[in-house]
């Protein structure tokens, strides 16, 4: 048995952010529940209210409108975004992400504004969910507001959320590039599929590396994503206090030459934008020795993907 | 502690109920409806023992609290045999020998059982990765993959024969 | 498989496979008594510590709690061999997780509060974390270890150290022996403390029925009887007073040996008038409170010759035991006649010594420390080797124990003893073993990031057990002339009650279907039994089963003989019925014979028909100061085969197929066997690539959990795993049958360690072997 509180599942917005705005009391939100239940067992968390959200039908949907993008709920939990096709085909890093998150059983209930809300510097969901340069929207009494995922971590398991404010869902500009790339047509992606006829993404990818095989937290997670005007995005997991876009990264090989070279160039430049820490699960050196890794194959899998796609 | 009252389907059968807002759906099946074959292992959603199916989902009762199953379908181990007897998946473990200790196998049976549910036939590596949540200590996994894998073919045919 | 049995040796399913897949097994974590209180346990936030202060009054305060109690309360000491440890701790704490103060409450949230109310004041003491630690001496973990209680002449205890126990063993002259080497070569392995993890956590209830001695004990352990003598010693009470009843087991592996939160839970409901009071660990306490298995760093000094033959072998295994010396200085003891090899040694010397440290304390897991030594020398086969250029099949092979071969702790080895030359022959030819690659191929397969490496290990074990040893079995002939068969050792998966059965069938002839075991071990009816441990069971049990299965045939046969009106000795059994060996038609059936024969003028012979059997393990003897004598029932040998693929760039090891070889004498029943084979080997795989305690350096566990402290899952599952069991019989063993629990685990990180080596030409030397010290390994390979 948990520690005692009050749960509400409110059905509207209003009624949500409405409970959120209570001040007196401490209040949390329970989405998929595989992060709160755990501190409400381990008494981390002792709120006095519970706002179940996954009766709001704002937070569960997930809604793809060609050319302008994805709309994630904040409750959509990680297995629909493993299994839906508009994630595996026009989000594949998302996808994969989504695929190797923890267990099959937690990502039927672990949802995507938990992953992000967390905000663990080991988010699975994050990295990609970077590279797609996803807008977070946040409502609350005072009103609604976007914020770039990118801006929204502060450190680790800190964010910028106000206590009365809450995650309505993650929106990801569509991966066709409204500029239209030249001569990227019938476009094939490193793990995404074929047959497109929009200009779309070359590919995108998340590599993650455990202890083990199977069911574990990353100890290295990495996000990249060829777009179609072939310009690089990354991100990493576990490297940081926070998960991290690799902007300085992306500058330096989007400036060069699109060859099979930029491979070993991003192995050799990835460890001076990352800051990864030695702790239970992994050294630092190992971190570092992974994101090169990880980079490595990741820019050789979509140069080979983009040069397919020239030739 | 907060009341409140919930209805659900547990195994087939409407049941409506009053639980405390912070117990789990596990303590709720365990404590509440005496149904003891999903086992807590960790409390944490490490192990998978307390594996059940939800709206046909497989999830760890540990980390659900019993309100959270209100108006949901809830399907336990107790659930698998019909009319007294064995469902195949039951006999394919006990066949090849996919137990030993036996704490894990109600939750293993859920997992398994979602799976089948999701696809009729399922590739050696999809099954591993449909119960790598399922810790269990004593088989070493083979046997229970290999009971999945028959238990899956014998489902396919029996359909087919249908 | 043997074809002249009918059941013994036939692939029967488990007996109670169906309780378990439909979820009606009822283990102690499902039992609930009516009144029954729930206990949380305050544990010790330092690794070593004084105890200034506690006090306990505001959470006394509060309502439904109905018992606190802290070490002032509990005035007992317990333990196997070193009589060393509190039940909850006294004037000082000796590891971080330790027990300090008990609280027993309504329901757990009101017990945990409380627990949250305790003040103790500690007063920190300098840690001792290391084994170099420990053997210096500096700090005592028990400064009172002249004055601790102890096995005498099994064990050896040395004053004002941190030695819970110093085994020393020595054969012929080391020192001649490494003069006549042509080569002296060292090496230093270890590994780190692991947990059992059994998915079932400890957990015990207790009833201390007022104004009575009587105590009932429901409990989640593998060894009813040890508990009922453990309890009986610590508090003084007599073993009949002592009811430990143990339903279904949600696994042990030797965590759940010995006696764990029993006593707790019997002093919590003692001091609540008789209510019975139940203690379950958390997943947490069960890696932080509750005991795991011990580190280990082993020296080995080898003289060899150059073609091979071993002259001399110098051994030091340090154990880091921990807190308490539990089962760990037995531990420490096996090593002693058993770590260094199934090998035909003439000089060693061998210490080990069990330590003291302000760890989670060891104790017995599946191997007894046996996977510990051989991963110490199985790698160090492998590393003389390589230093000889030889092949490291050769090498075992000229130096293994054979017909005629004396053990190190002197036990001749004879033609009825098994073949572990057999099993290593096996696993190579399965894997197609023909010797290191050559530095090329090495260097080809890590330039195509995928390198393929193969690796060989041996393996020995006997049980670890006193002399008087012992096991009975009990059989009634219901009215129907079926069998309930009643056994006191606990069934916790390896499937003992079915392969009883089967034996009982065998002997009976009678179909197994009929032959009922009873599921539940109370030593109030159940015969006696040692522990469920040591891989024993099959061997004993099998033979006491026997014995069983035969008196019931005896009185069957006397009973029949009258009622026949045939001599005894021309009486036969077959098909459930005695009948005249040369005339079957004159019989009669179990079934007529169950209850007695009641003739038709009413007088009446026989009686109800019920069998005993048992089994004293014979011609054990103590070990005298050298380490010289006979320790052991019988010998399982083995030997692992194993191909692997490594990723160069991430480190992760792929196991393609590991072939494992046991000479278990007779199978008695494949499929539960070629079972405990292939969950032997993944749990030691376990070992080899992932498992480890980690501690801060003030002494604190940083992983008391799954997420951090991970046991291979499905997908970490080798792509075959081949078991292969050999059939040399055992004279004395049921059917010829040996013990094989425990052994699969044994020597499973040697062979991976090995097989890496092969594949990158790089030795480890510490377990476990994780993708992050392959891949920085490799990479500090790359650029020198």
């Amino acid at each position: 048995m948990l520690t005692n509180f009050e749960y509400a599942k409110p059905i509207t917005l209003t009624h949500a952010v409405q409970c959120l705005a209570e001040k007196e009391r401490e209040v949390k939100i329970l989405s998929g529940g595989t992060d709160l239940l755990v501190a409400l067992r381990r008494k981390q968390v002792q709120p006095a209210l519970v706002i179940d959200i996954k009766g709001l039908k704002e937070l569960t949907a997930l809604t793809y409108t060609p050319g302008q993008g994805l709309s994630i709920g904040a409750a959509v939990c990680v297995n629909r975004l493993a299994e839906a096709d508009v994630v595996r085909q026009y989000f594949p890093a998302l996808a994969a992400a989504a695929r190797v998150l923890a267990s099959y059983q937690l990502r039927n209930r672990a949802t995507v504004g938990g992953n992000i809300c967390n905000a663990s510097p080991a988010a699975d969901l994050v990295p990609p969910l970077l590279v797609y340069e996803g807008v977070l929207e946040v409502v609350s009494q005072r009103g609604s507001r976007r914020i770039p995922l990118q801006d929204f971590f502060t450190g680790v398991k800190q964010h910028v959320l106000e206590r009365d404010e809450l995650l309505q869902g993650v929106f990801l500009p569509d991966t066709t590039d409204a500029t239209g790339a030249t001569g990227a047509t019938g476009a094939t992606g490193a793990t995404s599929a074929t047959g497109m006829t929009n200009v779309t993404d070359v590919g995108g990818l998340y590599l993650k590396q455990g202890r083990l095989k199977g069911h574990d937290l990353s100890i290295i997670g990495l996000a990249a994503r060829l777009n179609a005007a072939k310009q690089f995005r990354f991100a990493v997991a576990a490297a940081a206090p926070t998960p991290l876009r690799l902007f300085a990264l992306e500058e330096l090989l989007n400036a060069q030459p699109f060859t099979p070279a930029l491979a070993e160039l991003a192995a050799q430049a990835i460890n001076l934008y990352i800051h990864p820490i030695s702790d239970v699960r992994a050294t630092a050196e190992y971190r570092r020795h992974m994101a090169a890794v990880f980079v490595r194959r990741a820019v050789s899998s979509l140069v080979t993907a983009g040069g397919k796609q020239d030739g | 502690m907060a009341k409140h009252v919930i209805t659900c389907g547990i195994n087939g059968a409407a049941i409506s109920a009053e639980v405390d807002s912070g117990q789990t759906l596990l303590e709720f099946l365990r404590g509440e409806l005496s149904l003891f074959g999903a086992k807590e292992g960790c409390g944490e959603g490490e192990c998978g023992a307390c594996t059940v199916m939800v709206n046909g989902r497989a999830v760890n009762s540990c980390l659900m609290l019993a309100v959270e199953a209100d108006g949901c379908e809830v399907k336990t181990v107790e659930g698998l045999a019909q009319g007294g007897k064995l469902a195949i998946l039951q006999e394919e473990f006990v066949q090849h020998d996919a137990l030993q200790c036996g704490f894990c196998t109600p939750g293993m049976l859920m997992s398994a059982r979602a799976l089948l549910d999701r696809t009729s036939d399922p590739g050696e590596e999809e099954i591993k990765v449909a119960i790598a949540g399922n810790l269990c200590r004593c088989t070493g996994y083979l046997p229970i993959v290999s009971a999945i894998q028959a238990a899956a073919k014998r489902e396919r045919e029996e359909t087919a024969s249908e | 498989m043997s074809d002249h049995y009918t059941v013994v040796g036939t692939a029967q399913t488990r007996s109670e496979a169906w309780q378990k897949v439909t979820g009606q097994a009822v283990y102690v974590h499902d039992f609930s008594l009516p009144g029954m209180l729930h206990t949380k346990i305050l544990h010790s936030p330092h690794a070593h510590a004084l105890i200034v202060a506690i006090d306990v009054t505001a959470a006394k305060a509060l309502p439904g709690v109905k018992a606190i109690l802290t070490g002032a309360d509990l005035p007992y000491l317990l333990g196997l061999y070193m009589v060393d440890k509190p039940i909850l701790a006294r004037h000082k704490v000796r590891y971080q997780g330790e027990p300090v103060a008990a609280v027993a409450a309504v329901d757990e949230v009101t017990a945990e509060r409380a627990v949250g109310l305790i003040k103790v004041t500690y007063s920190e003491l300098p840690a001792v974390l290391s084994v170099d630690a420990a053997l210096a001496g500096q700090t005592l973990v028990h400064e009172d270890i002249n004055e601790l209680e102890y096995i005498k002449g099994a064990f050896f205890p040395q004053p004002d150290s941190n030695i819970a126990s110093w085994h020393q063993t020595r054969r012929g002259d080391v020192q001649q022996g490494f003069a006549a080497a042509d080569f002296v070569f060292e090496d230093e392995l270890s590994l780190p403390q692991v947990a059992h993890a059994p998915l079932e956590t400890h957990v015990s209830i207790a009833q201390a029925h007022p104004a009575s001695n009587r105590v009932t004990i429901w409990t989640s352990a593998q060894s009813p009887f040890s508990v009922r003598n453990l309890l009986a010693k610590a508090f003084g009470l007599a073993r009949a007073d002592i009811k430990v009843v143990v339903p279904f087991i949600g696994g042990g592996f030797g965590g759940k040996a010995g006696i764990h939160l029993e006593p707790l839970a019997l002093a919590l409901s003692r001091a609540c008038n008789g209510i019975p009071v139940r203690v379950k660990a958390s997943r947490e306490e069960e890696y932080n409170q509750l005991p795991c298995r011990e580190g280990l760093r082993g020296r080995v000094k080898t003289g060899i010759t150059k073609g091979g033959k071993i002259t001399a072998m110098q051994l030091y295994f340090d154990w880091d035991g921990g807190a308490y010396a539990d089962y760990s200085v037995n531990v420490g003891r096996a090593a002693g006649y058993a770590g260094a090899g199934p090998y035909a040694l003439d000089n060693i010397e061998l210490h080990s010594r069990t330590l003291y440290t302000n760890k989670v304390f060891g104790t017995a897991y599946r191997g007894f420390g046996h996977l510990e030594t051989h991963w110490v020398i199985e790698r160090h086969m492998d590393l003389l080797a390589q230093r000889l250029q030889i092949d490291p099949y050769e090498l075992r092979q000229q130096n293994l124990l054979r017909e005629g071969s004396l053990t190190i702790s002197g036990e001749r080895i004879n033609a009825n003893s098994g073949r572990v030359d057999q099993c290593l022959s096996a696993v190579a030819s399965e894997i197609g073993w023909c010797g290191y690659r050559s530095a090329a191929e090495r260097a080809a397969g890590i330039a195509r990031g995928k390198a393929r490496g193969k690796g060989l290990a041996v393996l020995h074990k006997a049980p670890a057990m006193p002399a008087n040893t012992a096991t009975g079995a009990i059989m009634q002939l219901n009215e129907d002339g079926s069998v309930i068969m009643l056994l006191g050792a606990t069934d916790m998966g390896q499937g003992a009650y079915t392969v009883m059965a089967q034996i009982a069938a065998e002997i009976l002839a009678m179909p197994l279907d009929k032959i009922k075991v009873s599921g539940e071990v109370d030593t109030d009816h159940s015969p006696y039994d040692w522990q469920t441990v040591a891989s024993k069971y099959s061997f004993m049990g099998g033979n006491a089963v026997i014995r069983c299965a035969q008196d019931v045939l005896r009185q069957l046969k006397a009973t029949a003989a009258q009622v026949l009106r045939i001599p005894v000795d021309e009486l036969a059994h077959a098909n459930e019925r005695i009948y005249h060996v040369q005339h079957p038609e004159q019989f009669v059936t179990y079934q007529a014979l169950a209850m007695g024969y009641t003739y038709r003028n009413g007088n009446a012979i026989g009686g109800p028909i019920i069998g005993r059997g048992t089994y004293l393990a014979p011609g054990l003897t103590n070990l005298d100061d050298n380490g010289q004598g006979l320790p052991a029932l019988d010998w399982t040998y083995g030997a692992h085969g194993a191909e692997i693929e490594v990723d160069i760039e991430t480190g992760e090891v792929t196991v393609l197929k590991i072939a494992s070889a046991f000479d278990v004498g007779q199978v008695l029943n494949p499929k539960l066997c070629k079972g405990q084979v292939i969950g032997g080997v993944m749990q030691g795989l376990g070992s080899a690539l992932c498992e480890e305690y980690k501690y801060s350096p003030d002494g604190k566990l940083l992983n008391p959990s799954f997420t951090d402290n991970k046991i291979p899952t499905a997908q970490d599952t080798p792509r075959e795993i081949v078991p292969i069991l050999l059939e040399n019989p055992q004279a004395d063993g049921p059917f010829g049958a040996r013990g094989v629990g425990e052994h699969p685990m044994i020597s499973v990180p040697s062979v991976i360690g090995n097989a890496l080596y092969d594949a990158l030409g790089i030795n480890f030397y510490e377990l476990p072997l994780t993708p992050e010290k392959i891949a920085l390994a490799v990479a500090k390979l790359a650029r020198p």
